[in-house]
Order: structure tokens, then sequence, then C-alpha cells
């Protein structure tokens, strides 16, 4: 019986062969689709957690220069921002990304909110824009 | 939605708002001796008529607060002591381009000063109202220019100096009286969307306001018109109507599309959070969206008013401001509802400092509860004193009684008019 295990060796050999051409074109076009979705989400979110980095860093520069430029109560806002953003796991990514950029978003609004300033990240659209006029 | 069309004036008629105080249909009455208190309505009787001088007691049989007008009334009014309480339409203000959204009263109008009224609506602006010497109510001011949508509430500071008004454009601004003008003198940003209430602490120094955002913003007033957020609280699943800060307590209270009414307070320092929760399960609370809350001016009461056609009475006699200590913790708890008056939403309940709750509704009409007095133990409960059915020709969506007067009440209306009206007679039955 020795010369039939060949035939039947082939089905897996094709099988082998079929699978293995699959994952090399799989892994081209996966990786591929994932630099265009990298590319645009992860560009997104580093280019907004980066604008508020910046802010945080010039008014830290500021509270260096002059201590009592903001109230104790906005520096302890300023100090809840920074902590926030270094949480935030720019290489690992969780599942509550979506929660920490909201809580994120809300504590910086809270701050210009509250040093008056009109500073707000532009490429993100707000949710206000396509509502109607409500009750 | 459509904004209200201009009135015609006819010709042969006065406008409206030039009407004289007393209804056109009693004959003028005698100049009173003194006994019958200044009416806030009508022409000062003295250059120093103080409108907070001592009104006698209206509610007791005793006192006849009213009767030297209606011993001249005409044939088909009741009883000389007093007769049934009726609400009569004094004023009709007219000048808002679209529909009228909340009124607000100043509550410290300055010595010697008439009553002082600020309406708001669709058309973007404040309108200030005041009474004239000869009893005609004008427009003193218009604010205008500093919103970009639908002025949906205004609120007075306690001291009367501020009126902050809140906006569909997602800012509440606050206006300073100024030099003969008023003034916008800070813009608070931070809601996503549109702004919906806003409210002053007894204080003075905090400032709450709401949004369909759901959530609700804490703000410190500073000197300067400085503002800083003290907190954002967040837990209503849905677009908040109204906030309102306990009278006495250092407590907010917010009602929600969400059909719950949420009672926050702080520990000490500024760490808000939500204290009680009344919803329909458990708490015998309204079964869809509510609109508004007042407190009597103790602020152990509290009603609300619902979409769900009802109007519901509550015991806030519990100090929710302390923290809690070990488990069973007083809270609030309903006491009444009051339904079957209105057969639409009602948009507004407010409390007098006479304890007459106003509730205005999409049905047109401004309907008046007391206190039912009886010795039953089964708790209080309010009765109807009154329904004025076509109130407005469209849906009433605020009612608010003057603080120096409470039996003078204002209305706003989907009509796009302001009324003012004064309630007569005998309250007890």
């Amino acid at each position: 019986m020795d010369f039939l295990e060949p035939m039947i060796a082939l089905d897996e050999t094709h099988y082998q062969d079929g699978y293995k051409d699959g994952y090399d074109d799989g892994m081209v076009s996966g990786k591929e689709e994932g630099r265009q979705v990298g590319l645009k989400l992860g560009f997104q979110v580093g280019e907004e957690l980066g604008f508020y980095q910046g802010c945080l860093d010039v008014w830290m520069s500021i509270i260096r220069l002059d201590q009592g430029a903001f109230s104790a109560r906005v520096r302890k806002y300023m100090e809840q921002l920074a902590a926030l953003l270094s949480n935030y796991p720019l290489s690992d990514p969780e599942n509550n990304l979506q929660d920490m950029m909201k809580e994120i978003r809300l504590k910086f609004r809270v701050i210009t909110g509250s040093l008056g300033a009109k500073l707000g990240y532009e490429g993100r659209p707000t949710s206000s824009e396509q509502d109607l006029e409500d009750i | 939605n459509a904004p209200c069309p201009p009135r015609a004036v006819d010709p042969q008629r006065p406008p409206v708002n030039e009407l004289p105080s007393t209804p056109p249909r009693w004959s003028p009455p005698p100049p009173p001796s003194g006994k019958s208190p200044p009416s806030l309505l009508a022409p000062p009787r003295t250059p120093s008529a103080a409108p907070h001088s001592a009104l006698p007691a209206r509610h007791s049989p005793a006192t006849r607060a009213r009767n030297p007008r209606q011993a001249t009334a005409i044939a088909g009014e009741q009883a000389m002591d007093g007769g049934a309480a009726e609400l009569r339409e004094t004023h009709r203000l007219t000048g808002h381009a679209d529909r009228a959204w909340s009124l607000a009263w100043n509550p410290n109008p300055g010595p010697g000063a008439g009553p002082v009224l600020a309406s708001c609506g669709g058309d973007k602006t404040v309108r200030i109202w005041k009474r004239a010497p000869d009893g005609v109510w004008d427009c003193s001011d218009v604010l205008d220019g500093v919103h970009e949508r639908t002025v949906r509430s205004c609120a007075w500071s306690p001291d009367g100096k501020l009126l902050a008004t809140a906006s569909f454009d997602g800012t509440t601004a606050i206006w300073e009286y100024s030099g003969g003008d008023f003034e916008c003198v800070a813009t608070l940003e931070g809601h996503d969307n549109e702004v919906k209430s806003v409210s002053w602490s007894q204080s003075g120094s905090l400032l709450a306001t709401c949004s369909r955002d759901k959530a609700v913003w804490i703000w410190e007033v500073q000197p300067g018109n400085e503002h800083e957020c003290v907190a954002v609280l967040q837990g209503h699943t849905q677009d908040v109507k109204m906030v309102q800060w306990h009278p006495v307590l250092s407590v907010l209270v917010s009602v929600s599309y969400d059909n719950t009414i949420r009672v926050w307070a702080d520990d000490g320092d500024d760490d808000w959070h939500c204290v009680q929760t009344l919803a329909e399960a458990g708490n015998g609370g309204h079964s869809s969206t509510v609109w508004s809350v007042s407190f009597n001016q103790k602020g152990d009461r509290m009603v609300t008013c619902s979409d769900d056609c009802t109007l519901k009475i509550w015991d806030t006699s519990a100090d929710l401001s302390q923290p809690t200590t070990g488990e069973g913790h007083e809270s609030w708890f309903h006491l009444s509802t009051l339904s079957g008056h209105h057969g639409r939403t009602i948009f507004s309940a407010h409390w007098s400092s006479e304890d007459v709750i106003a509730s205005g509704a999409g049905d047109d009409a401004i309907c008046l509860y007391a206190e039912e007095k009886s010795t039953m133990v089964e708790g209080p409960s309010y009765r109807l004193i009154l329904k004025k059915e076509k109130a407005h020709d469209m849906d009433v969506n605020c009612v608010r009684w003057c603080p120096q007067d409470p039996r003078v009440l204002a209305s706003a209306s989907d009509d796009g008019t302001v009324k003012l009206w004064e309630l007569w007679g005998n309250l007890l039955d």
C-alpha cells in the first residue's frame, strides 16, 4: 500500500500550499489596510492629544514664570489633565479609549471655560453642528 | 414652531399694553382710605408707596384686603367678603417677535423701585419690562446682539444686579445694569449644545446651567466678572430641562427628558455628586419628561411638572447637603400627585410665597392650586383653586409669581406675549 500514500498526502499538500499563499497575501494586504486605518485614526488621535499636551505645556511654562497666574482650582484641573493625557495608552490600545478621550476633552473645556479662553481643537467635528432648534 | 405673526392693532382700542390696570367692566373704585394695600398694578397712591409695605393677610376671612374695590363692583360679582377666587388678566405685553420662553422677576429691584420683569424668547432677545408711574407697563430695554440663537431661560442674581441668560447657542451670558444700560459682562462656555436653564444659588456665588448635552455645569462667580467651572455633573441620560437651587441649602435640583429628578450636593471640597434620584419606579416619580421644578419659600416642599400631565409635590425637608453618616439617611419623598387638570404637557410650575402653586401647560391654560387644610392624618393634599382656560392663544411656557406682590402672576407663551394676572378673591373654601 506504500504507493497510495503520496495520493492521500496530495490533498494535504495542496491544502498547505494554498494556506501558505493565502497567508502571505493576507499579510501584505492586511498590513496595508492597517497602515491606512492607523494613519487616519491614529493620526487623528495623536493630533488631538498633541494639541491638548501643547496647550498644557504652555500653561505649565506660565506657572513656572508666575505661580499666581492661575487659581488653585484651575491649577488642579491642569494637573488632572496632565494625568489623563499621560495615562492615555498610545501604544497599547485598551477598550475604553472613547471614554478616556471624552474625559480629556471635558477637562480641557472646563479649563478653557474657567480661563475664558476661546481655545478648541479644530479637527474634531462638534456634535451640535447638525442639530436643529430644540425645545 | 413658526414665529407668531405680528398682531394687528385695532384703531378703536388703545394698544393692549396701555390698557388701564383695572378691568374695563368695573367702574373705577373710590380711592381707598389707606386700608387696601398698594397694588403694584395700579398707579401709586402716594409718591413713596413702597411695594414691600406689609400686605394684610389675604387668606384669612377676617381681613378684607380687597373689599373697597369689591364693594363697588357691579352686579354679578359674588359675596362682599371676597368671593370666589379669580385670576384676572391685567396686562398683555407684546414685543417679542417669536415665542416667549421664560420669565424672571427681579428679586431686588432697588429701594423705591417698582417690580421689574425679564422675558426671553425665540427672537434671540431678552426684554425688560417696568411699570411706568401712570401704571402702564413698558419695555424699558431690549438685550440683543449677544446670543446667536433662542434665549431659553433667564435668571436674576439674588442682589438684582446681574441677569444670566441661557441660550440654544450653547452659551450663558451675564448682563450687568450700569449707566442706564444693560451690558454683557461675561459669557460662559462649556456646554456641548443648547443650554436650557440657568439658576443662581441663594448666596449669589454659584451659577448652575444645564443642557441637552445631559450635563449640569456649576460655575463660581468671582470679582471682576470672572467665572470658574466648579463642577460638571453627569448622571442624567437625556436632555436636562431645568436646574434650580434650593432656597436655603447648598443643594441643586435638575430635571430631565429622562423622566427623573436628580438632587446634587457637594462634600465641601468642590466634589459634587448626585445624592438622590427621584424616578418613576420606587419614588412615585414622573412617567415622562420632567419640565420644571419650584420650591416653596422655606424649601421643605417642591413641585415638579411633566409631560405626563401631572404635577407632583415632594417633601424636601431632609437636609441632603449633609454627608450621610452610615446607613438610613433621610431622603426626599413623594407627597401628592395632581392630575386631570391639564390635558397636555405641563411646562411650568411656580410656588408663590403665599403657597399658591401656578402651572402653565400646552393646553393654553393656567391652573392654580393650594394646600387642602383638612384634619385628615394621611398627610397634606392639594386642590385646584381655579383653571384659566385659554389664558393664552398657544402653549403656556412659563408662569412666575411676583416676589413683591404674591397675588401677581406673569405668564409667557408660544403666542409671543407675556401676560400679567392678578389673583382676586378668597382662597379658602
